[in-house]
């Protein structure tokens, strides 16, 4: 399997594209071919050259990729469309990477994009009776694991509300982000309950969006400067006793993150301590905390005090979610992934102006999804 | 004038008196390969984990310990028509199996980690044809 390099990136800002109050009305077709396009500019490649095309997104109905692809070029290609939920960009990107390192094409692109539907996340992830019991409430889920943590390690929804605060004030920097404002700890716990004990600022905002990169060989790559390589590209599906929306069982078997942060180690021989720059999951405040300790990043419990002593800021020990997360971007479920993957490029190449992290060469991208999913991405300078 | 009907939210999750007891009983599966126990009962003769093809139909316990919970604030995008805010989590049954449920008959802060809780079969709403949908939920201990 050869090695597998980033060509260029495309990202749309993410925002309310919904023609109300003098928003602009876009489409998941405007907004993924305007990422196709910029990753075309940056890569310095014409629409022709790429051989593949795998499309994330979720609610954008049969053919989206197509309808998408069909503003630019049709010419014949595959497209395949690829659904898994909020892992739905990183999935694209990891079928790819495959498909580059295995040799069966010299040039792909992975695009991801999405409108959401407004208000909460309307998921057919639950059976009907289920969802007549009232399960099927996405911030429920995340609120009923919030309760286990805070009573396993002590955890308040202070700590939460400050992963928000960390990710709105690194937001600000982000001209890509919806939300470029900071927030304080006071607004968070003041903003409405959404699902005890979290609030509404506790959770990531809808967004409208589209990302893109185009991965290649080395022998397509037009510049050989800041070369970005693939370390690590890792997908986890299903694991036992993880059902979302399923039924109850006894056998627990270990965490799905645990079992794809160590596949992403295996394959990329590197291991937490050796990440300059993390994007963490952070669709709800408390999910960055637990995501980073089972990644191995600190142990069990010590996510809040570590973050509480600033060590995950922008300018901490290790800097989580530097361009603002799920908080500042928002959450357009198929773009969302790569939006995590651009991020880490464009930090590893310096390129990330105010938000730079300083000396940054290797970084590491994880996203969730309703399966359960846990991907992971490594890329290296 | 039609009579009310009175239907369960769905077939076949939960038995009365199964035990004898007068209590309800939720309905599930174990695997006698494995030893692994589903909740609700398997429709497809599979042992999910083992593949086995072994599975018997169980009555759960009736009581168990709070594992999780939440209280809902904003009605769900579809299908529920029950009251908001609302009360769900998980309750930690004595055969290790965590069932996921609605809680009743208590002030939805006195909820906690650990507390005692019974099941009972409650309405969970009227349908538009005004049919009483009932459910199982749990309650606090007494």
């Amino acid at each position: 399997m050869r090695q597998v390099f980033i060509a260029g990136v495309g990202l749309t800002r993410f925002d309310t594209y919904d023609g109300q109050q003098g928003r602009p009305r876009k489409e998941f077709y405007d907004l993924g071919s305007e990422a196709i396009l910029k990753a075309l500019k940056e890569a310095g490649m014409e629409w022709k050259e790429i051989q593949a095309a795998f499309c994330g997104s979720v609610y954008c109905g049969t053919a989206s990729g197509h309808q998408t692809i069909e503003k630019i070029g049709m010419t014949g290609i595959p497209i395949v469309n690829v659904e898994n939920a909020c892992s739905s960009g990183s999935s694209a990107f990891r079928l790819a990477y495959q498909s580059i390192a295995a040799e069966i094409y010299d040039v792909a692109i992975a695009v991801g994009f999405e409108t959401m539907p407004r208000g909460l996340i309307r998921s057919t992830a639950w059976p009907e009776w289920q969802r007549k019991m009232g399960f099927n409430v996405q911030p429920a889920s995340y609120a009923m694991a919030a309760v286990r943590y805070m009573e396993e390690t002590g955890a308040t929804e202070e700590d939460f509300a400050r992963v928000t605060v960390k990710n709105r004030r690194n937001g600000a920097l982000n001209p890509f982000a919806r939300f470029q404002k900071p927030v304080t700890i006071e607004e968070v716990l003041a903003s409405r309950m959404v699902a005890k004990p979290l609030r509404l600022l506790h959770a990531c905002p809808l967004a409208d969006g589209g990302a893109a990169v185009i991965l290649c060989c080395k022998e397509k790559l037009k510049s050989k400067e800041k070369m970005v390589t693939v370390a690590a590209s890792v997908l986890t599906s299903g694991t036992y006793g993880h059902v979302y929306g399923g039924g109850s069982v006894k056998i627990h078997t270990p965490d799905t993150v645990e079992i794809s942060v160590k596949q992403a180690w295996e394959m990329s021989g590197y291991g937490p301590e050796d990440m300059d720059v993390v994007q963490a999951y952070d669709t709800m405040a408390p999910g960055e905390l637990w995501d980073l300790e089972r990644m191995g990043f600190c142990a069990k419990g010590e996510a809040p005090r570590l973050l509480r002593e600033g060590y995950f800021d922008l300018n901490g020990k290790l800097p989580v979610n530097t361009d603002g997360g799920l908080m500042s971007r928002g959450h357009p479920l198929g773009a969302t992934a790569l939006a995590q993957i651009i991020e880490i490029y464009r930090q590893i190449r310096g390129e990330a102006g105010p938000r730079q992290v300083e000396g940054a060469k290797i970084g590491l991208a994880h996203a969730m999804g309703a399966g359960p999913n846990s991907s992971v991405t490594i890329l290296k300078r | 004038m039609e009579e009310i009907k009175i239907k369960p939210v769905k077939e076949g999750l939960w038995v009365i008196n199964g035990r004898g007891d007068g209590k309800p009983h939720l309905i599930g599966s174990r695997c006698n390969v494995c030893g692994e126990i589903f909740f609700p009962r398997k429709d497809i003769n599979i042992c999910s984990y083992c593949q086995s093809t072994d599975l018997v139909d169980i009555q759960l316990s009736a009581n168990g310990k709070v594992y999780s919970y939440t209280v809902v604030m904003q009605r769900p995008p579809d299908y529920y028509k029950g009251e908001v805010p609302y009360a769900i989590g998980f309750v930690e049954l004595p055969e290790g199996v965590r069932v996921e449920t609605l809680f009743t008959g208590c002030n939805f802060d006195e909820i906690k980690v650990g507390m005692e809780v019974e099941m009972v079969i409650e309405k969970l709403w009227e349908d538009e044809n005004g049919d009483e949908i009932i459910t199982y939920k749990f309650k606090p201990k007494i």
